[in-house]
């Protein structure tokens, strides 16, 4: 599982093999060096030592002792800087191809609730994968390949050293396996109570306020201390058998040092062996170990990285499901029809079942209904947004919608949904949206007819204001009109409104009817209504329900049938502003 | 550095804990240091023995240094796993106390106090703060302790052999531990602001492209989008790129050091050994000595970068908890009135740090079991008005009188007990619906609970929950539709048997469909109470009611809402408005 996500991650970044390659080759020399330092090492010690040498004596060594510290300082510059690289160009291919793949699901896909965690996974997640590939995955390739030849170094020179060192080294992975899957296991626990733990603080952090009205703020802090020591006991417990991983490497790496040294010593005394060798031998063993320590400190790192993995290839490895083609609508009005139209987010699950129904060029249809009959859905499917699970949608003269090319149907309409979004840049930029070339007398204009025009003018910077989450706040019914004004701007042949339910004050309500009424002359339009005084204006009501069409005709036709619209709009008229 | 004493001040209460852990860290760094010098010497000396014959041989006592080789091991195992635990034991307590002692601190602050300056966030802001400061001992005051005394200890040992080489080696740690990671951190610092500058640009373009999806796809602005986040993208691989280079370096640098210590060690151990000042053996000791010693400081540079967000966070932290109590508290209150009428004359109120008056100069009169609706465009002053009756604001000027006794005399919490406030921004915790309710009422029975959902038209929903009352609700409310939480808000507040209500915006950003069942539930909870609604639309005000508009923190209207409609202000003006809404 993780070695197929480790090659999909390395496949995804250009030259990222090659640069994982060169780390791996370049710590690894390292290794080798570190062999040879430690050799010359022990040969100074041993003549300074056992041949009365001057440091003139020897010279030569010393020299090659220092030309090793600079290619080992080097080399693990270069490691660095290449696995760096390997990691960075798989981070950027990923983060690229993943918000290309996420527009290709559309909006659908990225819905409300998941929208926040999309969002994160593209930086976040993206960038909880820099230690696992620059560090975890080196590291690892460097474990098997360093201490086997740092063995085959000791082997001439002494063999029980050497058995000492197979025996303990490969115990230690064994050891991580037994304890580290149980570990794991308690470790994820812990992860768990820890969210648990740290959501109940920032629920009662942010819930002050109510508890605060309940009288229940005080206990509150008795609370927090109970549940953060219910917490410690329960993660200690867990801790204790986790840190036991890192305590056998410990023991391990020491038992192996000491054994190692007391042998030594016992067959030294007895002049059995030479000092050179021993001191060698001594010299390597600790460094027998270092990579393996190298690599308990970077497995959150991994935890975390095949985590966010998972989430970005779960996200890749959905399909698009609506389908396009290469046609490029007919100029002129736009015409809508719908037949048999049936629509499902989950199979067997249709929000829209089998809807006939037509938007003839130039005219202005309102879609009413109660929250979950399917208004939103029409929408989607006519805005390409959701594939028909079955009928299909005809544009102009017998064009079905999946025939169209995407970018060319959606440049000839106009979309402003219920909760308009204000990007991060200028108020010019949010406009240019619609436009790209818009000079500032068309954004005048356009704002103008939107009725925000009085209120940006008296902004200092003007249309150069800042807006969006860095930005300069506008109220609920400024980004609406902003939204409006964008739609003015592009001026497009079909426009689909979702009217926005939010309560504004009465003067803003009146005055956005209006400005939509205005918006929806000339061309196409369909709106989502939620308001009494927008359909009371438009040529045609299609009323929904339960995914199906059940009325449809005028206001006041649909009023005097005594139907499902009538009922809608009694509840409507006795509560509502309008 | 005034803010990380006072954190280190926070810490004191678990001393005895830290200290341990520090103790035990140093254990793990000598025992390390100890048994790698020792077996260097031991099997030096053991060579030299071996050598110099029979007699050198018996007279060698072999068992001292092989057991204190295997003394210095298994030291070296148990300080490291009881560390380990010391460590994360101190760690879990320090984050309980200060999250208690960061709450004790902000509950007389809430809501006014906490206002940000920078917006919504700064509550998830500050406990994520909270978290991080948890781990200043771990990742902060450990290391540095253990590395400023592990390295005295060593140079000290090896001072016993040659002052110089103790001085050298001492040189070198600092060195390592505490120069190269200066240098890094302030080479990087300007990629690294940069990097987290592009890295905030890039999230609001992220969540730009999620959130507006749809109107950037009709637009065709997604493939300029996507353009824009690879520029960014690759922006910021250049930074850490760059980031990486420092790494790179302070890693090989260290890395150079620590030979280049341990190559001193030999020119000047090499030299008294050539001069007969210093035996063979101890050569071995300092060269080994040197190699390990190094393990004291590897951990500084991350502890230095560490250090930097704290010191943030702890400035983030200390600014919130020095904030001025908005309301000052009696210790205790007077003896609850018997009639409950409320009083306002000449009130004025000001918040802290805001120049102009948010109420001002209010004279309001309510009798008891009175209905009151308080119209008004957003910054009239009507939520000021909301929190000087719940005493989350001071009023400076005038005086509120409830049943005779002047608000500022009662304690908060007392004063408090008497209201239910029914708002949008009412919290649903994460937890079961019960509780949820319970927090209103925590020694209401499951009958009581059910009659306040049914009278919140939410008993049918629970009941087709499969657990009932115990299903969970997810985090703040999250797996609740937005008419449920509000519904469920509504349970709450018809536990509370207050005599005061008030509903703020209590339909707000609902369905027009589910308005009409939700006013109508509203209005059985109400029966019998004293209700001030707060609105800023005519919706559901009925001829009768008494109406009060504020305008500009004053009140210009005050009467029956059919006579205001008459009277040609704003209520006049707000009704022809509707009626010519009506007739579009």
């Amino acid at each position: 599982m993780a070695r197929e996500i480790d090659q999909r991650l390395i496949a995804a970044g250009r030259g990222a093999r090659r640069g994982l390659s060169a780390a791996i080759a370049l710590g690894f020399a390292a290794g080798i060096a570190l062999i040879a330092q430690a050799f010359l090492l022990a040969r100074i010690v041993t003549g300074i030592i056992f041949d009365h040498a001057t440091l003139g004596d020897v010279r030569g060594d010393l020299l090659g002792l220092a030309a090793l510290f600079v290619i080992r300082a080097l080399l693990s510059f270069a490691a660095e800087i290449a696995a760096h690289r390997a990691a960075a160009s798989v981070k950027l291919s990923l983060r690229r191809t993943l918000l290309d793949h996420l527009f290709a699901l559309g909006p659908s896909y990225a819905a409300d609730e998941r929208s926040a965690d999309l969002a994160a996974t593209l930086l976040d997640g993206i960038e909880a994968l820099e230690p696992y590939l620059a560090r975890y995955l080196p590291q690892m390739a460097l474990v098997a390949l360093v201490p086997l030849a740092i063995l085959a170094a000791i082997l001439p020179f002494d063999w029980i050293s050497a058995l000492i060192l197979v025996v303990c080294g490969p115990i230690i992975p064994l050891f991580m396996v037994f304890i580290g899957y149980r570990a794991e296991a308690i470790n994820q626990r812990q992860w768990r109570q820890l969210l648990v733990m740290s959501a109940h603080f920032l629920d009662a952090v942010q819930g002050i306020t109510t508890l605060k009205l309940f009288g229940r703020a005080r206990d509150e802090i008795a609370l927090i201390g109970r549940i953060s020591d219910e917490y410690r006991r329960v993660t200690m417990a867990g801790l204790r058998v986790a840190f036991l991983t890192s305590a056998a490497l410990e023991f391990f790496a020491s038992l192996s040092i000491a054994l190692v040294a007391v042998l030594f010593g016992a067959r030294l005394i007895h002049g059995d062996i030479s000092f050179f060798p021993a001191f060698f031998v001594l010299l390597l063993v600790p460094e027998f170990f270092m990579p393996l320590r190298g690599l308990a400190t970077h497995y959150h790192a991994r935890m975390s990285a095949l985590a966010a993995a998972r989430r970005i290839f779960d996200v890749l490895d959905t399909e698009p499901k609506v389908r396009w083609g290469t046609k490029v609508p007919q100029h002129g009005a736009i015409s809508i029809v719908c037949k048999a139209l049936s629509v499902e987010y989950a199979p067997g699950v249709p929000v829209l079942r089998g809807i006939d129904c037509a938007f003839p060029a130039g005219s202005l249809t309102a879609i009413v209904g109660r929250s979950g009959a399917g208004k939103s859905s029409l929408a989607a499917a006519i805005l390409g947004f959701v594939a028909p699970a079955e009928g299909q949608i005809l544009i102009g003269d017998g064009q079905s919608l999946d025939t169209l090319d995407r970018e060319a149907w959606w440049h000839r309409l106009a979309y402003v949904p219920q909760t308009p979004r204000l990007f991060a840049g200028t108020i010019a930029d949010n406009l240019r949206l619609a436009r790209p070339g818009a000079d500032t007398l068309a954004m005048r204009a356009a704002l103008a007819r939107a009725k925000l025009l009085d209120v940006i003018e008296t902004l200092p910077a003007g249309l150069d204001t800042m807006i969006g989450e860095a930005g300069e706040g506008l109220s609920g019914g400024q980004i609406q009109r902003l939204a409006l004004a964008r739609a003015f701007l592009k001026d497009a042949p079909l426009l689909i409104l979702d009217e926005a339910t939010a309560h504004l004050d009465l003067e803003t309500e009146a005055e956005l009817v209006e400005t939509i009424a205005d918006l929806a002359q000339d061309r196409t339009a369909i709106i989502i209504a939620h308001r009494l005084a927008t359909v009371r204006q438009v040529d045609r009501i299609l009323v929904l329900d339960e995914g199906r069409i059940v009325e449809s005709g005028s206001h006041a036709a649909l009023l005097a049938r005594h139907g499902v619209y009538a009922a809608l709009i009694g509840t409507t008229e006795a509560t509502c502003a309008i | 550095m005034r803010d990380l004493i006072r954190l280190i001040r926070l810490y004191t209460p678990y001393r005895l804990w830290i200290a341990g852990g520090i103790a035990l860290g140093l254990a793990t760094v000598l025992a390390n240091f100890g048994l790698l010098a020792l077996s260097g010497w031991f099997i030096a000396t053991a060579g030299v023995v071996g050598l110099a014959g029979f007699a050198a041989q018996n007279a060698f006592n072999f068992f001292i240094p092989a057991a204190g080789v295997r003394f210095f091991a298994m030291i070296r195992v148990l300080a490291r796993y009881t560390g380990r635990l010391v460590d994360h034991e101190a760690t879990f307590r320090l984050l309980a106390g200060l999250r208690q002692s960061l709450y004790a601190k902000l509950e007389p602050l809430a809501p006014a106090g906490l206002a940000g300056d920078r917006g919504g966030d700064l509550l998830g802001r500050l406990v994520a703060d909270v978290d991080r400061l948890g781990d200043f001992f771990l990742r902060v005051v450990s290391p540095f302790a253990v590395a400023a005394l592990g390295s005295l200890v060593m140079a000290l040992v090896f001072a016993t052999m040659s002052p110089l080489a103790g001085i050298v080696l001492l040189a070198g740690l600092v060195t390592a531990g505490v120069g190269l990671p200066l240098i890094s951190l302030a080479l990087g610092d300007t990629p690294s602001r940069d990097a987290v500058a592009l890295q905030t640009a890039m999230r609001a373009d992220l969540v730009d492209s999620v959130q507006g999806m749809a109107e950037l796809l009709t637009y065709n602005a997604a493939p300029a989008m996507v353009e824009r986040v690879d520029r960014a993208s690759a922006a910021l691989m250049a930074r850490q790129g760059r980031l990486a280079t420092i790494a790179g370096i302070g890693a090989g640098g260290t890395l150079l050091l620590a030979n280049l210590t341990m190559a001193a060690m030999l020119l000047i151990g090499g030299r008294l050994v050539f001069a007969g000042h210093l035996a063979g053996p101890d050569l071995a000791l300092l060269a080994l000595g040197a190699m390990a010693a190094f393990e004291a400081v590897a951990p500084l540079p991350a502890a230095f970068q560490t250090l930097g967000g704290m010191k943030d966070s702890a400035r983030r932290i200390f600014e919130i908890i020095d904030r001025d109590v908005p309301v000052a508290e009696p210790a205790t209150s007077p003896a609850r009135p018997e009639r409950l009428d409320l009083c306002l004359s000449g009130v004025r109120l000001r918040y802290p740090g805001q120049t102009g008056w948010a109420l001002d100069g209010i004279d309001l009169a309510m009798a008891p079991g009175e209905h009151l609706v308080i119209l008004g465009r957003s910054g009239a002053g009507k939520t000021s008005l909301v929190n000087l009756l719940l005493r989350f604001a001071a009023y400076q000027e005038g005086s509120v009188k409830l049943g005779g006794v002047e608000l500022r005399t009662i304690r908060g919490d007392d004063l408090r007990s008497l209201f239910t406030l029914v708002s949008q921004r009412t919290q649903i915790f994460a937890g079961s619906l019960r509780d949820n309710l319970l927090i209103a009422h925590p020694a209401a029975a499951d009958a009581a609970l059910w009659r306040a959902l049914e009278i919140a038209q939410l008993a049918e929903f629970v009941n087709a929950q499969p657990e009932g009352l115990d299903a969970l609700v997810g985090e703040a409310g999250a797996k609740l539709s937005g008419g449920e939480a509000r519904r469920l808000s509504l349970a709450r507040a018809a536990l509370r048997d207050t005599p005061f209500l008030i509903l703020d915006e209590p339909t707000e950003a609902l369905d027009p469909l589910t308005e009409a069942g939700f006013r109508a539930a509203l209005a059985r909870i109400a029966i019998g109470r004293t209700v001030i609604t707060i609105t800023h639309r005519l919706a559901g005000i009925g001829p009768a009611d008494r109406v009060v508009v504020f305008e500009a923190g004053r009140i210009v209207e005050d009467g029956p809402f059919a006579a205001l409609e008459s009277a040609g202000g704003t209520i006049t003006r707000l009704a022809r408005l509707q009626n010519r809404m009506a007739r579009l």
